[in-house]
């Protein structure tokens, strides 16, 4: 044998120090907890114990925790994850915190995908003194390993993040296969396509992993290539059914692909996998009611809420699905105290609105034509835009109801305003046309969608056209103008922050043009957060403010 | 066609049954673990017999346990809900851990324990799963060697070799012939019921890359003369 015999005695680690919580429904769980803790050094008086979700919350809003030990089932109200999930949501916890979830058996929710509320480790019961100073040993390692790579993301300074990133994959071994994943999530997200498929193809080519070929799937989607993220993601579904984000993206591309009997059969699986997630629950009811499926898309929606309930991350979207197919299914009471319960749940004025649109439609469904009209009416009196967030699909919501109450030159004009700032939207644009063809007025929808579409994206582009030809202000001036015809369109913010930088990139910067590159990219992130040329052009901007 | 909705249960119901009393007893048996450890943290070393007592006992709580998760996830996989999970793991931290479950038993039944790894070796598996096929591997060998196991990881032919050698008897002939994935033979007398290996050769089929399936192999000989059970990740 050409190798020592490895040192087999447990790490020392310090707990002296370190502020514990744990939280578990069995006080025999906590107790047993507290004994591996104290035996592992951790100071009595600085561990803290929690019986349910809401205990737990109320410690971690007051206290700082080094630690936290969390079951994942509590019971009733909360589980850990939500627990979880309203602890970074609300950054209760630092990012130094180690956030260990314990549960009896392996769950899929322990399969890393790319949720953004994971904790640092899942420990599997028993919980040993041994096994617990070896797993905090090891995820210690990791957190210190990238804090400064987790920092330079949280501050959006991803070519930080790059560098830090290849620097520790040069050197840390240990950590290599992480690192390699986060560079390519930090890829994906400044939107260097090319150069993360480079790198995904060359880690698939040695070995077959899952999240690569998500990833891969992703770009391909991004590139709006559906047929080859379709291939990639089925392969990886069947190979791997319990990772379930590739179910969700298999799904997400079923839809666009209009295949939503395959989209609903992938997503019936993955909830069957981890019944437990809001937003899926959520997706199935959608997918569900575009069927007609109307039952199923009630379970679904009603599971969503009931998930919903004590999670920070519940959605609006549920209760109106949940309102709308209860409309359609003529059970207009159900659906209007899904409404209360709605407004009841998120009070903003954006809800207020969508919520009048649904319920103006529910009546007009139930007949109550005399309620609809009085609905219709109140909602005409808002002003297009002004304080409220734009929203497409309350938008569509309004123009169903004011279609269906026989406003149909309104609805016309707001639709024509949603084909205008979403022209490249598939899914919308489908939308519209139902909305045109229930109306009795398909045809004419078809080609208003058509040409509007094709306007809009000449319009969109005409900016990138002239700065290639060199004409500089004939560029500015057409993305203003496009910016004034189409005041939330994504693509046009984006394009008019693009050519004032590339003019003042040969010009020299000036401070009006800096800030109506600023407002523009600002809107744009607004309206569609987080979009990689976003990300770039505002690393453009920020050099000519370095002091910003 | 025989209708089942009667007075037997049926199939679909047992095994919902059985599951779920699996599940049950499992944290049943996690909470009679965690008192056993505290026992025995309390317990004075030098009071050799109930210490060594409390060291069986817990070793044979451990068993349980390990048995149920494994039926646990047999019962999942035949579902297709196990969520598998291979990862990128240091062999070196790996193995320690997983045989820091072992150390207190393996001292009071004066075994002497050697663990191998090729410095710097990381490989992708499903760490829960590949810690069980080794629990497997090493309660086989404390039962049959005479004092020394050896575990070796390393790396052969582009596949993660994991060795468990003991210095006992070896297997006898007939199981060497025996491909793994038949050892479903139930033998009662023996203590043995098969599910051990037959969760160990699932496990190791289990983890694939590209084409290369991975593989269980039973020998005789090794660095100890004695049982051999080999497991080859690709």
């Amino acid at each position: 044998m050409n190798t020592n015999p490895l040192n087999l005695s447990t790490p020392d680690l310090d707990f002296s120090g370190k502020t514990v919580l744990i939280v578990d429904d069995y006080q025999e769980m906590r107790s047993i907890f507290r004994d591996v803790l104290r035996s592992c050094g951790a100071d009595v008086k600085k561990i803290y114990t929690a019986a349910n979700g809401n205990e737990a919350v109320g410690l971690l809003k007051r206290v700082q925790f080094d630690i936290v030990l969390c079951d994942l089932n509590l019971g009733s109200g909360k589980n850990g994850q939500q627990v979880l999930e309203e602890a970074k949501y609300r950054s209760l916890v630092g990012s130094s915190c180690l956030w260990i979830m314990i549960s009896a058996e392996k769950t899929s929710e322990a399969v890393k995908g790319a949720a953004e509320y994971q904790p640092d480790a899942y420990l599997l019961k028993p919980v040993t003194e041994a096994s617990l100073r070896m797993r905090l040993a090891r995820i210690w390692a990791k957190k210190e390993a990238f804090a400064e790579i987790h920092q330079a993301m949280k501050q959006s300074d991803y070519s930080k993040a790059m560098s830090l990133c290849d620097q520790r994959l040069a050197s840390d071994k240990a950590n290599a296969a992480d690192f390699l994943r986060t560079k390519c999530d930090l890829l994906l997200i400044t939107g260097e396509y090319d150069r993360a498929k480079e790198v995904l193809e060359s880690i698939l080519a040695e070995r077959d992993l899952p999240w690569a070929k998500a990833a891969l799937a992703k770009i391909f989607l991004k590139e709006s290539d559906l047929d080859a993220a379709k291939v990639l993601l089925e392969e990886t579904a069947e190979a791997n059914p319990a990772f379930l984000e590739a179910h969700d993206l298999l799904a997400q591309t079923l839809q666009a692909m209009g295949d939503l009997e395959g989209a609903s059969n992938v997503l019936e699986r993955a909830v069957k996998l981890s019944p437990n997630s809001v937003i899926r629950q959520k997706n199935l009811g959608n997918v569900a009611m575009k069927m007609g499926k109307l039952e199923n898309a009630e379970r679904a929606f009603r599971k969503s809420v009931s998930l919903g309930e004590h999670s920070v991350l519940k959605t609006a979207d549920a209760y109106v699905g949940l309102a709308k197919v209860c409309g359609a299914n003529k059970n207009p009471d159900e659906a209007i105290k899904a409404l209360g319960q709605l407004v009841k749940n998120f009070v903003t004025e954006e809800v207020r609105l969508k919520a009048l649109a649904v319920e103006g439609m529910v009546y007009h469904q139930s007949g109550d034509t005399e309620k609809a009209k009085q609905i219709a009416a109140e909602l005409n009196q808002f002003p297009a835009i002004g304080n409220i967030h734009p929203d497409s699909e309350r938008s569509l919501d309004i123009a169903r109801l004011l279609m269906a109450t026989g406003d149909k030159e309104k609805a016309i004009t707001l639709l024509q305003g949603e084909i205008r700032n979403n022209p490249e939207n598939v899914t919308l644009l489908q939308d519209v046309a139902e909305i045109f063809d229930q109306a009795g007025m398909g045809e004419e929808g078809n080609k208003l969608i058509e040409t509007l579409r094709k306007e809009a994206i000449a319009l969109m582009n005409r900016g990138v056209l002239l700065i290639s030809k060199g004409q500089y202000e004939e560029a500015i001036s057409a993305m203003r103008d496009a910016r004034a015809a189409m005041p939330i369109n994504v693509r046009v913010l984006l394009n008019l922050a693009y050519v004032v930088i590339t003019y003042m990139q040969k010009n020299g910067p000036a401070p009006e043009l800096i800030k109506e590159a600023r407002s523009s990219l600002l809107a744009a992130n607004d309206l569609s957060p987080g979009e990689p040329r976003f990300i770039r052009l505002m690393a453009t901007l920020n050099e000519f403010t370095p002091s910003v | 066609m025989k209708d089942n909705t009667g007075s037997t249960p049926s199939v679909q119901s047992m095994e919902n049954f059985l599951a779920s009393s699996v599940h049950d007893m499992k944290n049943s048996v996690s909470m009679l673990i965690c008192g056993l450890e505290k026992a025995l943290a309390a317990a004075d070393s030098t009071r050799l017999s109930t210490y060594a007592g409390l060291v069986q006992m817990n070793h044979e709580a451990k068993r349980i346990n390990s048995n149920l998760i494994q039926l646990l996830t047999l019962y999942k996989l035949g579902q297709k809900i196990y969520p598998f999970d291979p990862q990128s793991m240091g062999l070196d931290d790996f193995l320690q851990a997983v045989v820091a479950q072992y150390m207190e038993l393996l001292k009071s039944h004066g075994i002497n324990l050697q663990v191998h790894a090729d410095p710097g070796l990381y490989w992708y598996f499903d760490e829960d799963l590949i810690s069980g096929v080794i629990g497997n591997a090493l309660n086989n060998a404390m039962r049959y060697t005479r004092d020394r196991i050896n575990i070796i990881a390393r790396e052969n032919n582009g596949k993660l070799e994991l060795r468990i050698e003991d210095n006992g008897e070896g297997y006898p002939v007939q199981m060497l012939q025996e491909s793994v994935d038949n050892m479903r033979g139930v033998d009662f007398q023996g203590g043995s019921t098969g599910l051990g290996f037959y969760f160990s050769a699932m496990v190791a089929r289990m983890h694939h890359n590209h084409s290369r399936l991975g593989e269980l192999k039973l020998e005789n000989g090794g660095s100890l003369g004695g049982a051999c059970f080999v497991l080859y990740l690709p």
